[in-house]
């Protein structure tokens, strides 16, 4: 029998069959499925066996001194919710937060963060604070939704790609392969990114900037571009405002004078800008190389401000896209997963909560939680005294480790579900074994918010249960909620309380997914957004000044750091480096360093060497290559035998509050 | 065809001992009668971790023997291991008994081969028609100094370390210095194992001192996981390692790209 | 048919093509009527060589029939019979307990060049059957005749005239001496590793491919399908002996069009064009050897 199921890992969505009848099993992609067309990468195809490691959790577990002892399932809820209830009767209900998961269903954050709310808190967040916040907020601030404004389909009537700090071939490599296949028919490639990337071996134009001068790009871009008048007057006075305060800002960067802070040659800027313009449309990608800065939300602006003026926005083939790490932070952003945000991005001081008050019943807390790491903040502090945590390992993912563990540390409640005993859920006081999601039902909305179905294909391990199953049990003990006896049922109230997914319903996504908005006036999803107008009315063009990030090479910190992913591996490692193939492929950290630095500091290929960043210092081993310019130094942070998140500072957005994990200045010692 | 056995599932055996030859190698012995011949390896497993690919270093008939350079998971615990499983002998061994006079060259951690070949060259009585000539980087790196003494006396030895230190009262260079000062025919055969660049090197050398190109024979090592010439890891140009080789005659691959690198 | 599917399913378990949402995969079947006409969405290796099983115990086999696999598929397993069949248990086992009822197609799928490899009416087989409009020509080899007694026998005229009819509608690509020609130095192979994205799809949908890797869990040892794409597929302690990309495309292209040639005397490869088309970057497998290498 095939199943059709969403890979688990990158926001891509892809559709893949696991077709398994008697002995036998065979995995392809879904032929059918418009995001990825019968394609996998070796994640969908090789990335799944995890599932049946036996390190998975198969019983509940509560704490007993330094070990856990096993219990069952009703003792274990019963144990955290009442802990639970005393310390919000004894210390209110902001002392107590919870951390959803990209990773988990829509369903799932939904009840997460309804379980929050019901108990009066706002404190819920999730990993799309350190990924997505800033499309989230930039893009809800200049169009009026926080989400790719096209779809993967569309792309195919794209005339220039302009790629922007995303490593799209290694990080979503469907989607890089999709546009590569475009690229052969004829297609402008443009590649933005201080490393050689794959992709910039096809491009056209290949803009080699330096980490943290995005904006200063973008704007010489449109310098460029409003010198010539390039620009699509008709769409900027139609659907646009603030056009000509934003033009006083551009026009002082000239690509002649911000060369000096990008590193990037004029003629190269003028060929990228001119293409953008004039050889429509347009579409443009971005993921962490842009969002994780201290400017993470201007710079998401700012690559809106550049689809605005050239109107490539609402137009097939057209567009901005955000690309997703996770593969449902579309998904778990929508549901309300955020601490600034109710489900439909309803803002938690907006008067459209009482629409909640209503639906729930309960009155509603109208201050702004507290997101990720300002919540392990407070647990230091003594402010936050239990924390929930689904399905994330922040003691490898989040900046300044040392601080999480702290907070973790000093917590009373501190209850972990996931599918190992990661990192993490060994300082729980009680863990949950929840299932993958291959053993369970609900949806994922992919990174072209495409809403899309999965079932279980195997049973849960042991006594492992559904998350969702998990949190309708916790939320009753806590908070009597309804007993949903199914993740429709869940789905059923998300449809009625978030507009834009009103008219999906199980039987209409299936098997290939719609894409929101679907409700009345879209029965059938929503290919291309903003075609008309936006749901702010005119897009906002906000004039961004540079700034410098906040940690820059001195003479004592000569390199800059930047970290991100790797093909074979994801986040914390904890399902890909149980994988055979995947942990083979790449079996331990490293850092890459360019051939020329390497040289003058005599390091071998190979050899460990240290980082030292004013935070923190790791060893680790050099990977000598010509794909990262001289000056830069790239880590990839899946691993716990490195964890190179010791040497990220606490340099944060002030508006999504995004740490800035793409730069950090830092000391190499061989 | 019926399917008698499963060529997959190993045999387990206790490990009698281990003994450290140098601070990252070991060499372990098994009780049972080696089945397999000088240059043929075996698949040592151990549960829970996996498999490796190591070549036998006790001669054919005598108690099972291999010398382990730990650098990796299953070659970290079988050390430590009670039981460790075996499967093999796989592939081809040293034609040394086509041959009158044998020049063995072994250098690094490629030396158990060897090892097993002057066993069974002494249990056949003709531990005169062969030299060996052993190096390694320094002194401390030699594995089995403690059988150097016993072998000098029945064959021609010859040992060598890059670099000496203040103890080190033997020969020191590369074992190519060493392969010209022997004497042999033009029918005799050279044997090599050990780095890629030391077996280049030697080749050359063994040319020029006028052994046939026939005659001379390298081990090669790639990944290998099933060891029966159907998993495809050791597949390089028409050959799987494991099955045509390990063992090599040199002129049936010094074209081959990827193979003699 | 339905009469051929009885007598057989009496002795096998029955498998044949189904579709699963549209996609065309294999699944157990009951009668004939349950088995879709059309070509599956991938080589049914799986029967043969599982994608993922523990290697330390061999289960018992069971005698499958499968129904409908393509001519280009089947044919794998006679190509890699060659290097595999006596030494693979699992894969001998399976092999001597799995009847396939190859289809022949009448019509030339879209990209696909079995034509240049011999096919679709393939030399080797069990059960060959050619659809011909409601009616079915069967072809039987001797082990399986006694399926066939009821049944009348192709006439050798009626082969012949649907080869010549099949070779008329699909272009032969000029495969003779490829390993010859072909070149170790040839720019495809740079050109290739600028895009490809090291998915493994081309290994995992050939029906010739069929390296694997073992690994450990527990007290289980594992195969999984493995891909010679990915640069762990060669690292070994002695360092690797293809670390760059380019190096393991090239290794794909020779493994199939001359070392397999040069050992066992045939192209392991079918025609079938499904690495093409399972290929997110496009990167056409018959470019491998149409390619003019002369010129270059
Ligand atoms: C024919 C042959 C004979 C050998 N004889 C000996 C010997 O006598 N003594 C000895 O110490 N070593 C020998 N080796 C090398 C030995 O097989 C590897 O060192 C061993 O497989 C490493 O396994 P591991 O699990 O400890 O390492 P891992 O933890 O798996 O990895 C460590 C390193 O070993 C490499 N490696 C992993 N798996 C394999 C594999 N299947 N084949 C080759 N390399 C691999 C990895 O690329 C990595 O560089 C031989 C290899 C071959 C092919
Ligand atoms: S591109 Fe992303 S979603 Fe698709 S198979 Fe790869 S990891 Fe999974
Ligand atoms: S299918 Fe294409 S992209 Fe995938 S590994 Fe093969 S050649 Fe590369
Ligand atoms: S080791 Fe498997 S084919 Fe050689």
């Amino acid at each position: 029998m095939g199943t059709i199921t969403v890979c688990p890992y990158c926001g891509t969505g892809c559709q893949i069959v696991i077709n398994e009848y008697g002995s036998s099993q065979h995995i392809i992609g879904y032929s059918l499925s418009p995001v990825n067309e019968g394609k996998l990468c070796i994640k969908g195809y090789s990335g799944l066996s995890y599932n049946f490691s036996k390190e998975r959790l198969i019983k509940p577990m509560i704490r007993e001194g330094d070990s856990f002892r096993n219990a069952d399932w009703n003792e274990a809820l019963n144990y955290s919710a009442s802990r639970m209830r005393e310390i919000i009767s004894k210390y209110g209900p902001d002392s107590v937060a919870f951390q959803s998961s990209a990773k988990c269903t829509n369903e799932e954050n939904y009840l997460m963060q309804k379980i929050a709310r019901m108990a009066g808190t706002n404190n819920i967040d999730h990993c799309a604070r350190s990924c997505h916040s800033p499309t989230a907020l930039g893009l809800i601030n200049t169009i009026g939704a926080g989400a790719a404004t096209g779809s993967i389909g569309s792309l195919e009537d794209t005339r220039t790609f302009f790629i922007i700090g995303t490593n799209t071939t290694e990080q979503h490599p469907i989607i890089g392969a999709k546009i590569l296949r475009e690229r052969k028919k004829g297609k402008n490639l443009i590649v933005a990114d201080p490393r050689k990337i794959q992709l910039s071996t096809s491009a056209n134009v290949f803009l080699q900037f330096k980490p943290g001068s995005d904006i200063a790009l973008l704007n010489s871009i449109m310098f460029v571009i409003l010198k010539n008048n390039w620009q699509d007057n008709d769409f900027i006075n139609s659907r646009t405002q603030g056009f000509e305060e934003f033009r006083k800002e551009i026009e002082k960067y000239p690509p002649e004078v911000t060369e000096e802070i990008t590193g990037v040659n004029p003629s190269l800027v003028e060929e990228a800008a001119m293409m953008i313009a004039k050889e429509r449309p347009a579409a443009i990608f971005y993921a962490m190389g842009i969002t994780q800065h201290i400017h993470g939300t201007e710079n998401v602006m700012d690559v809106s401000n550049l689809a605005l003026i050239t109107g490539n926005i609402g137009v097939r083939g057209s567009g901005i896209f955000p690309l997703r790490g996770q593969n449902n932070v579309q998904g778990s952003s929508d549901m309300g997963a955020l601490s600034e945000f109710y489900p439909g991005y309803v803002r938690y001081d907006s008067d459209n909560v009482k629409k909640f008050e209503e639906l729930w019943g309960k009155k509603m807390p109208r201050n702004r939680g507290l997101t990720l790491s300002e919540m392990f903040d407070a647990a230091a502090d003594g402010k936050i005294k239990a924390i929930y945590l689904m399905g994330e390992n922040p003691l490898i993912t989040e900046a300044s480790v040392s601080k999480v563990e702290e907070g973790i540390n000093n917590l009373e409640l501190f209850i972990v579900q996931d599918i190992f005993l990661t990192l993490t859920a060994a300082k729980a006081h009680v863990v949950f074994p929840a299932a993958s999601s291959l053993e369970k039902e609900g949806t994922f909305t992919n990174t072209e918010r495409r809403i899309q179905k999965i079932s279980p294909i195997y049973k849960p391990p042991g006594e492992a249960k559904p998350d969702w199953w998990i949190l309708k049990e916790f939320g009753k003990m806590l908070l009597g909620m309804e007993d949903y006896s199914s993740p429709e049922m869940i789905f059923d109230e998300i449809r009625k309380v978030i507009y834009n997914y009103s008219g999906a319903s199980y039987d209409n996504i299936f098997p290939i997914g719609k894409q929101w908005p679907i409700n009345k006036d879209f029965p059938e999803g929503t290919e291309i957004m903003h075609s008309k107008s936006f749901p702010i009315g005119r897009g906002k063009l906000i004039p961004v000044p540079f700034g410098y990030p906040a940690e820059r090479a001195d003479d004592d910190y000569r390199f800059i750091m930047t970290t991100g992913r790797n093909y074979y591996h994801w986040h914390s490692g904890t399902m890909t480096r149980r994988t055979d193939i995947l942990e083979r492929e790449s079996p331990e950290p490293y850092v890459e360093i360019n051939n020329d630095d390497a040289m003058m500091l005599k390091i071998r290929n190979g050899q460990v060497i240290t980082l030292e960043s004013r935070h923190g210092s790791i060893k680790i081993k050099a990977r000598i290559t010509d794909k990262i310019p001289s000056g830069i130094v790239f880590v990839p942070f899946h691993f716990v035998e490195a964890r190179v998140n010791e040497l990220v500072g606490e340099n944060y957005d002030p508006i999504s509050k995004i740490p800035e994990f793409k730069v950090v200045a830092v000391k190499v010692i061989p | 065809m019926i399917i008698q056995k499963n060529e997959y599932l190993p045999e387990y055996y206790n490990i009698e001992n281990v003994k450290w030859e140098t601070p990252d190698i070991y060499t372990i012995n098994i009780k049972t009668k080696n089945p397999g011949h000088s240059g043929q390896f075996f698949m040592l497993s151990v549960p829970g971790t996996g498999e490796a690919a190591i070549s036998v270093a006790s001669g054919n008939g005598r108690d099972l023997s291999f010398t382990i350079r730990k650098i990796g998971s299953v070659t970290g615990k079988i050390y430590s291991s009670q039981k460790i499983g075996v499967r093999g002998p796989y592939g081809k061994g040293w034609p040394w008994k086509d041959y009158d006079h044998i020049v063995a060259v072994a250098g690094g951690i490629g030396v158990p081969p060897i090892r097993s070949l002057l066993e069974e060259l002494m249990d056949a009585g003709r531990n005169r028609d062969v030299s060996i000539i052993y190096g390694a980087r320094t002194p401390s790196d030699l594995v089995y100094k403690d059988r150097f003494e016993e072998w000098s006396r029945c064959v021609d030895l010859t040992i060598t370390v890059d670099r000496g230190d203040e103890k080190w009262g033997g020969n020191t260079g590369f074992v190519t210095e060493f392969i010209g000062r022997k004497n042999f025919s033009k029918d005799t055969a050279i044997f090599i194992i050990g780095p890629p660049l030391m077996m280049k090197n030697s080749v050359a050398e063994a040319i020029k001192s006028g052994i046939r190109e026939e005659n001379i024979f390298l081990s090669l090592e790639r990944r290998m996981e099933c060891g029966i010439g159907v998993c495809g890891h050791c597949n390089v140009g028409e050959y799987y390692v494991c099955e045509d080789g390990p063992i090599f005659r040199y002129t049936d691959v010094k074209d081959k790209p990827e193979l003699f690198l | 048919m339905a009469k051929l599917f009885k007598s057989i399913s009496e002795e096998y378990d029955t498998y044949g093509t189904i579709s699963e949402q549209g996609e065309i995969v294999f699944g157990q079947v009951r009668g004939f009527k349950d088995i879709v006409d059309g070509r599956s969405k991938y080589a049914p290796k799986e029967f043969l060589i599982s994608r993922n099983e523990n290697i330390l115990y061999l289960p018992k086999i069971e005698k499958k029939a499968v129904f409908g696999i393509r001519s280009c598929d089947l044919k794998g397993f006679y190509i890699m019979d060659r290097q595999i069949y006596g030494k693979d248990p699992f894969y001998t086992a399976r092999r001597d307990n799995t009847l396939f009822i190859n289809f022949v197609c009448r019509e030339p799928c879209e990209g696909g060049f079995c034509s240049s490899f011999g096919g679709p009416v393939l030399e080797e087989y069990q059960i060959q059957v050619i659809p011909d409009g409601g009616k079915y020509l069967v072809m039987v080899s001797e082990e399986f005749e006694k399926y066939m007694k009821d049944f009348k026998v192709v006439e050798n005229n009626e082969i012949e005239k649907f080869r010549k009819d099949f070779d008329n509608k699909m272009e032969k690509l000029p495969v003779e001496g490829i390993e010859n020609r072909i070149k170790w130095n040839s720019k495809l192979w740079k050109e290739y590793a600028s895009i490809c994205i090291s998915c493994g799809a081309c290994n995992f949908s050939c029906p010739t491919c069929y390296c694997f890797d073992l690994y450990d869990r527990e007290d289980e040892r594992l195969r999984e399908w493995d891909s010679c794409i990915l640069a762990g597929f060669t690292s070994s302690s002695a360092g690797n002996n293809r670390p760059e990309l380019d190096e393991r495309l090239r290794q794909r292209f020779y493994h199939k069009y001359v070392y397999y040639k040069k050992s066992k005397d045939v192209y392991l490869c079918t025609g079938c064009n499904r690495c093409t088309e399972d290929c997110p970057v496009d990167i056409d497998i018959k470019e491998v050897i149409t390619h003019d290498y002369s010129k270059e």
